[in-house]
């Protein structure tokens, strides 16, 4: 669990304005959250100040345990951090999970690879592959995937959903809410403010908010809201199958 | 400019264990004036294919033509080749090294000999073409945000005027709105001012909208070329194990399950409307 609470925050003290004021977020265990947002709203600095890297006091704990630099080694136990762009990875571990997750990926090349001569996209499969060997509780991606074409970004995010069918707490943030139809709940963050916080199937209703946050809708959901609108549809469906079958009966 | 690959090999690590084929017997034309999407699962020798084109990389066998400059093994190359071609790297860190967006845009203008006193406006300029004020000037490039690194990327190339504009990766990290006045910026300058485009991109419903050319990478080779109809609509396109434009893939589907040809559509009112006709 994941519980963020009255974070204020500002870049300097010289500058007036704050960048959060009175943030409070809880993820419970288990949960597979999208956080979305345009540039500049603030989460690259929440991720920072998730992770310890940012030093703030008494306003965050990780499955109750405070995050302070005295806690760091057991909150780092915790996380599992996939970000943009991985540097070089030392000791990696390649279990047996880790190289059966490889064979589904059918990427066991570069778990034996020259890391020099990797492109970014490949170090984005490694830095998963190296997380996933640390088995993190909580699994937490900065635009992890981006690298990744969209086949084998599908595969990645089933394996996620099926670790967090079995307990992981997964947040993704990303400026691309097609991503959020992998996961459950959606929370909008704009000018360090929430702004949406639910379910994926009532988020995506708010058409208005999403695109005047500057983040345009998932295909299905835009795609949805439209038929329902010519009354082809009663309800949203995040299903290319179902929204097929639903169509014509 | 011209840019002609003419059996162009890439071996990385040559006659070492590690040695890996990059780029394998490739032979292409890149379209002049055009937006041309390179498209390509991880691995397929999309990066490596623009490494070659700037000189960042050599070919182990085959030629380069750029204009009237030719690249190949181990030739030395003359800088004036770069002038011609600006390059926006995947990831904006590897290319700043300067301590603010000002001295970072303002390098490559002085290593072309711009009169200094246009300097200023000339940043100015490509900021506001990227859609930043000049509030970021004297901002650490480093310090802002991944969007906002790759627009002071792009503006740093832009900023130099070059005939041949190269995006690897160019939409990562940015917001629909940044996308999409990425898109208008791509049109303006392939329009107005007749550049050509070469984008590098995983990302095919941007590709989609944009590219007028695309070439198909898989395992180092260039294995289909043609415009988007030609390439997304080729059977074999399947094989290469990329997705297809998500509004293809719902016709595709439709058709499948239902036998109904709800025709080819860029745009999703215009999908609406064929489902509307055929419900």
């Amino acid at each position: 669990m994941i519980e963020i609470e009255d974070l204020t925050y500002k870049y300097n003290s010289i500058d007036n304005n704050e960048l959060f004021h009175e943030l409070s977020l809880t993820l419970k265990k288990g949960s597979f959250t999208t956080l979305v947002g345009p540039i500049g709203c603030g989460k690259t600095t929440l991720i920072k100040i998730l992770l310890g890297q940012i030093k703030i006091d008494d306003k965050i704990r990780i499955d109750r345990i405070l995050v302070s630099e005295k806690n760091k080694e057991q909150i780092q136990k915790k996380i599992g951090f996939i970000p943009q762009y991985s540097d070089e990875l030392h000791d990696i571990s390649y279990t047996k999970y880790v190289q059966t997750i490889a064979q589904q990926l059918e990427i066991e090349y570069l778990l034996k690879a020259d890391q020099q001569h990797l492109s970014s996209g490949e170090k984005q499969l490694l830095s998963f592959l190296n997380v996933l060997g640390n088995k993190p509780q909580i699994i937490i991606l900065d635009e992890a995937f981006t690298l990744i074409d969209e086949r084998k970004k599908k595969q990645i995010f089933n394996i996620l959903t099926q670790l967090n069918q079995q307990g992981i707490t997964i947040l993704n943030f990303t400026n691309d809410l097609e991503e959020s139809l992998y996961g459950n709940d959606i929370v909008l963050l704009q000018n360090g403010t929430i702004i949406l916080n639910g379910p994926k199937e009532q988020i995506l209703k708010e058409e208005k908010t999403i695109k005047k946050a500057g983040l345009e809708l998932p295909f299905l959901a835009d795609l949805s809201i439209r038929l329902m609108y010519y009354g082809v549809l009663d309800h949203m469906i995040l299903d290319m199958d179902e929204m097929v079958n639903t169509i014509w009966k | 400019m011209e840019i002609k690959y003419n059996e162009v090999y890439y071996t990385y690590r040559e006659n070492t264990k590690l040695e890996k084929i990059a780029l394998n017997d490739v032979t292409l034309n890149i379209k002049q004036g055009k937006i041309n999407g390179i498209i390509g699962t991880i691995g397929s020798g999309k990066t490596t294919f623009l490494e070659l084109m700037d000189a960042l990389l050599l070919p182990t066998m085959g030629t380069i033509q750029l204009g009237e400059h030719k690249i190949e093994h181990q030739k030395k190359l003359k800088n004036d080749v770069r002038f011609e071609i600006g390059y926006v790297f995947g990831n904006p860190k590897e290319q700043f090294f300067l301590p603010t967006v000002k001295k970072e845009i303002a390098f490559a203008l002085k290593q072309f000999s711009y009169k200094l006193n246009k300097i200023d406006k000339q940043i100015s300029d490509a900021l506001k073409m990227v859609g930043l004020d000049d509030s970021y000037l004297e901002r650490n490039p480093l310090e802002l945000s991944n969007g906002e690194m790759r627009k002071v990327a792009i503006a740093s190339v832009l900023a130099f005027n070059p005939k041949i504009l190269i995006f690897d990766e160019p939409t990562i990290g940015l917001d629909s709105i940044s996308k999409n006045s990425f898109l208008k910026m791509l049109k303006l300058l392939k329009n107005r001012y007749h550049k050509t485009i070469i984008i590098v991109t995983h990302d095919i419903n941007m590709i989609h909208k944009i590219a007028d050319y695309l070439f198909v990478f898989h395992k180092g080779k260039m294995v289909l070329e043609g415009n988007k109809y030609e390439v997304f609509g080729n059977e074999q396109f399947e094989q290469y194990q990329l997705k297809k434009p998500t509004i293809m893939e719902f016709s595709d589907l439709v058709l499948k399950q239902k036998g109904i040809k709800l025709g080819y559509r860029d745009d999703v009112n215009d999908l609406i409307k064929d489902i509307y006709r055929h419900v």
